[in-house]
C-alpha cells in the first residue's frame, strides 16, 4: 500500500469516525422526542389546552391550568433574574478585575453548579416557611436562582466579545463610562444579551425539582402570587407516578406539549442569532 | 506667533516597569497640523494617547510631566478626564464605526449622549459634520444604513464626522489612513487641510510623504525620545540631525 492510499485511508477512517459520533449524539434527541410525540399526541385536544382537569374517575380535562402557571412562574423568575443577571454581566464584564467582581464570578459559578432540588429546598425555608404555606412566589424565585448564573454568564461572555477599540472611541468622545456602558456596549448587544436569556428562560421552563415543594401546584386557573400553584413539569411529574392509566396519558401529552413549548422558545432565540449572523454577513459583503 | 494651544513639558509614559517615552517637551500652535513620525514601536501612538488621557485605559500606564491646554495641567487630577475628551477628540488606526448604530446615529452619537434631544438640531449637525469629514455626497441617501457597510475609507471618515459632532478644538489622529488605499487617503488628507482652519490637528503616521505633504511641523521621535521637530519643510530638506536624515531617506528603520 502506497502513502498516498493509506493517508486516503486514514482519512476516511476519521471522517466516518467523526459523523458516527454526531450521529450518536442525535439518537438520544430523537428517540426522546419521538417516543414523547407517540404517546403524546394522542392526548392533544383542545380541552387539553382549554379545561383544568376532572376529579378521580371521570375522563376528560386538561392542564390549561399548568399551561397557564408555567408561564406564570417562568415570567415571575425572569423578571427577578433577568435585570439582576445582566447588570451582573455587565459589571463582571466591564469592571470585573477587582476583588468583589472575582467573588461574584466564584458565586455565580456556584450558582450555577447548585442542584436544582437544593434550590427547591433553599426557597422552600426561605419563603414557603415564613409565609407558612406553598407559592407561586416560591417558585419564582426558586425558578430566578435557575435563571440568574445563566443570564449572568452569558452576558459576560458576550459583553467580552466587544473590543476594547470600540470602547476607547466612546471615551473618546467625552462621554462618561457608564454612559459608553450602557449605551454603547450594552445596548449594542441586546440582541446577544436576549438570546441568552431565552436560553436561560427555556432551561427554567422544564425544572420540576425547584417546583415541587415551593410552587407546589393546583387543579385550577391561579393567579394569586401567594397561593400555590401548578406547573407542567410538576403535573407531569404526579400524573405520571399516579396508578390511574388516563392521568398517566396526559403527562405524556404534558411532556408533548412542554417539549414543544421548549424547543418553540430555542427556535425563537436561534432566528434571533441567525438575523445578527445574516446582517453581519449583508455587512460585510459590501 | 501666537501662544501654544498643547505644551507638553518633559512628559515621561511608563507601562509597569516599561519606560516607554522618555522626557519629551513639545509645543503645538492652533490651527496647525503636526505630524508625529518614527519607527514602529517608538511610542507614537503612547504620546497621543497620553494627550487625551485615553492612555488610562490601559492597565498599567503612567505619565509624568506636563501637559498643559488651557492653563491647566491636564495630567493632574482636578481635570476630569471626560471633559478633557470633549476638548480633544481622537480618531483611530482602525476605523471603528459602533457596529450597532446608523450612519446619522454614528455621526450624532456623541451629541446625543451629551443631552441633545432635538432631532432637527442632531439633523442639522449631522450633515454639517458628514459634509465637513467629505462624506456627505456619499452617504446622503443612505443615513440608516448600518455605520459597518460602508467601505473602510468611507468608515474612517465616518469615525472622523462622529468626532467633530462634539466640535473638540483640538484633533488627535492615530495613523488614521494606514488601513486605506491611496484614493481614501487622498481624502483624508484633502480633508485635513480644511479643517485645519478650524482644528489643531496631531496626527501620527509612519507615511513619510504624508507628513510632509500636510503637516506644518514634524517630529520624529526613535525609541521614546524626540530626536527632531520642527517646520516640515526643514526637517523633510534640511534636518538638523543624523538620524532624521537617515531615517527619511529610508537609511534607518
Ligand atoms: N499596552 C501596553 N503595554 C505594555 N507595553 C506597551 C503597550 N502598548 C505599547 N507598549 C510598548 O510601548 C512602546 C511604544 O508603543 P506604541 O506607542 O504603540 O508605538 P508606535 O505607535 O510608535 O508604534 C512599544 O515598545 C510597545 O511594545
Ligand atoms: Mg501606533
Amino acid at each position: 500500500m502506497n502513502y498516498y492510499t493509506w493517508r486516503k485511508a486514514k482519512n476516511y477512517f476519521f471522517h466516518s469516525l467523526l459523523s458516527i459520533s454526531a450521529v450518536l449524539v442525535l439518537i438520544p434527541l430523537f428517540l426522546v422526542v419521538a417516543y414523547v410525540v407517540y404517546k403524546g399526541i394522542s392526548g392533544l385536544s383542545l380541552d387539553f389546552f382549554f379545561n383544568t382537569p376532572k376529579p378521580v374517575g371521570e375522563v376528560g380535562g386538561g392542564m390549561v391550568h399548568a399551561i397557564m402557571g408555567t408561564l406564570y412562574l417562568v415570567a415571575l423568575g425572569s423578571l427577578i433574574a433577568v435585570p439582576i443577571g445582566v447588570v451582573c454581566g455587565t459589571f463582571l464584564s466591564e469592571f470585573g478585575d477587582g476583588k468583589i467582581a472575582k467573588s461574584l464570578r466564584v458565586a455565580i459559578d456556584l450558582l450555577t453548579g447548585v442542584p436544582s432540588i437544593v434550590i427547591g429546598i433553599f426557597a422552600y425555608i426561605l419563603i414557603v416557611i415564613p409565609f407558612k404555606g406553598f407559592s407561586a412566589l416560591a417558585g419564582g424565585i426558586a425558578l430566578s436562582l435557575i435563571i440568574l448564573p445563566i443570564v449572568t454568564r452569558s452576558t459576560e461572555e458576550i459583553l467580552k466579545l466587544v473590543p476594547q477599540h470600540i470602547k476607547e472611541a466612546g471615551l473618546a468622545l467625552g462621554l462618561p463610562r457608564w454612559k459608553v456602558t450602557y449605551f454603547i456596549v450594552v445596548k449594542g448587544n441586546l440582541k446577544a444579551i436576549l438570546t441568552g436569556v431565552i436560553l436561560a428562560i427555556s432551561r427554567a421552563a422544564g425544572e420540576t425539582a425547584p417546583l415541587l415543594f415551593t410552587a407546589f401546584g393546583n387543579r385550577y386557573v391561579s393567579t394569586e402570587l401567594l397561593s400555590p400553584m401548578a406547573s407542567l413539569p410538576v403535573q407531569i411529574y404526579n400524573y405520571s407516578i399516579s396508578p390511574f392509566d388516563d392521568w398517566q396519558a396526559q403527562a405524556w401529552t404534558g411532556a408533548f406539549v412542554l417539549i414543544f413549548l421548549i424547543l418553540g422558545i430555542n427556535l425563537t432565540c436561534r432566528t434571533f442569532l441567525n438575523r445578527k449572523k445574516i446582517l453581519e454577513k449583508v455587512t460585510r459583503q459590501k | 506667533m501666537s501662544q501654544p494651544i498643547i505644551s507638553v513639558k518633559d512628559l515621561h509614559i511608563w507601562y509597569n516597569d516599561f519606560h516607554a517615552i522618555k522626557g519629551i517637551s513639545i509645543d503645538y500652535l492652533p490651527n496647525t497640523i503636526n505630524a508625529i513620525i518614527g519607527p514602529s514601536g517608538c511610542g507614537k501612538s503612547t504620546f497621543v494617547r497620553t494627550l487625551n488621557r485615553i492612555h488610562e485605559e490601559v492597565p498599567g500606564a503612567r505619565a509624568q510631566g506636563s501637559i498643559m491646554y488651557m492653563g491647566k495641567n491636564i495630567l493632574s487630577s482636578e481635570v476630569d478626564p471626560v471633559d478633557l475628551r470633549r476638548q480633544i477628540g481622537m480618531v483611530f488606526q482602525k476605523p471603528n464605526p459602533f457596529p450597532s448604530m446608523s450612519i446619522f446615529e454614528n455621526t450624532v452619537i456623541g451629541l446625543k449622549l451629551q443631552g441633545e434631544k432635538n432631532k432637527s438640531k442632531l439633523m442639522e449637525v449631522a450633515e454639517t459634520c458628514l459634509k465637513k469629514a467629505a462624506l456627505w455626497d456619499e452617504v446622503k441617501d443612505k443615513l440608516n444604513k448600518p455605520g459597518t457597510s460602508l467601505s473602510g475609507g468611507q468608515q474612517q471618515r465616518l469615525c472622523i464626522a462622529r468626532s467633530l459632532a462634539v466640535n473638540p478644538p483640538v484633533l488627535l489622529m492615530d495613523e488614521p489612513t494606514s488601513a486605506l488605499d491611496p484614493i481614501a487617503t487622498g481624502k483624508i488628507e484633502e480633508l485635513m487641510t480644511e479643517l485645519k482652519k478650524e482644528y489643531t490637528v496631531i496626527i501620527v503616521t509612519h507615511n513619510m510623504q504624508q507628513a510632509a505633504r500636510i503637516a506644518d511641523y514634524t517630529s520624529f521621535f526613535i525609541l521614546g525620545e524626540l530626536i527632531e521637530h520642527g517646520l516640515s519643510s526643514d526637517i523633510f530638506t534640511n534636518p538638523k540631525q543624523k538620524t532624521t536624515e537617515d531615517y527619511i531617506t529610508g537609511r534607518f528603520g
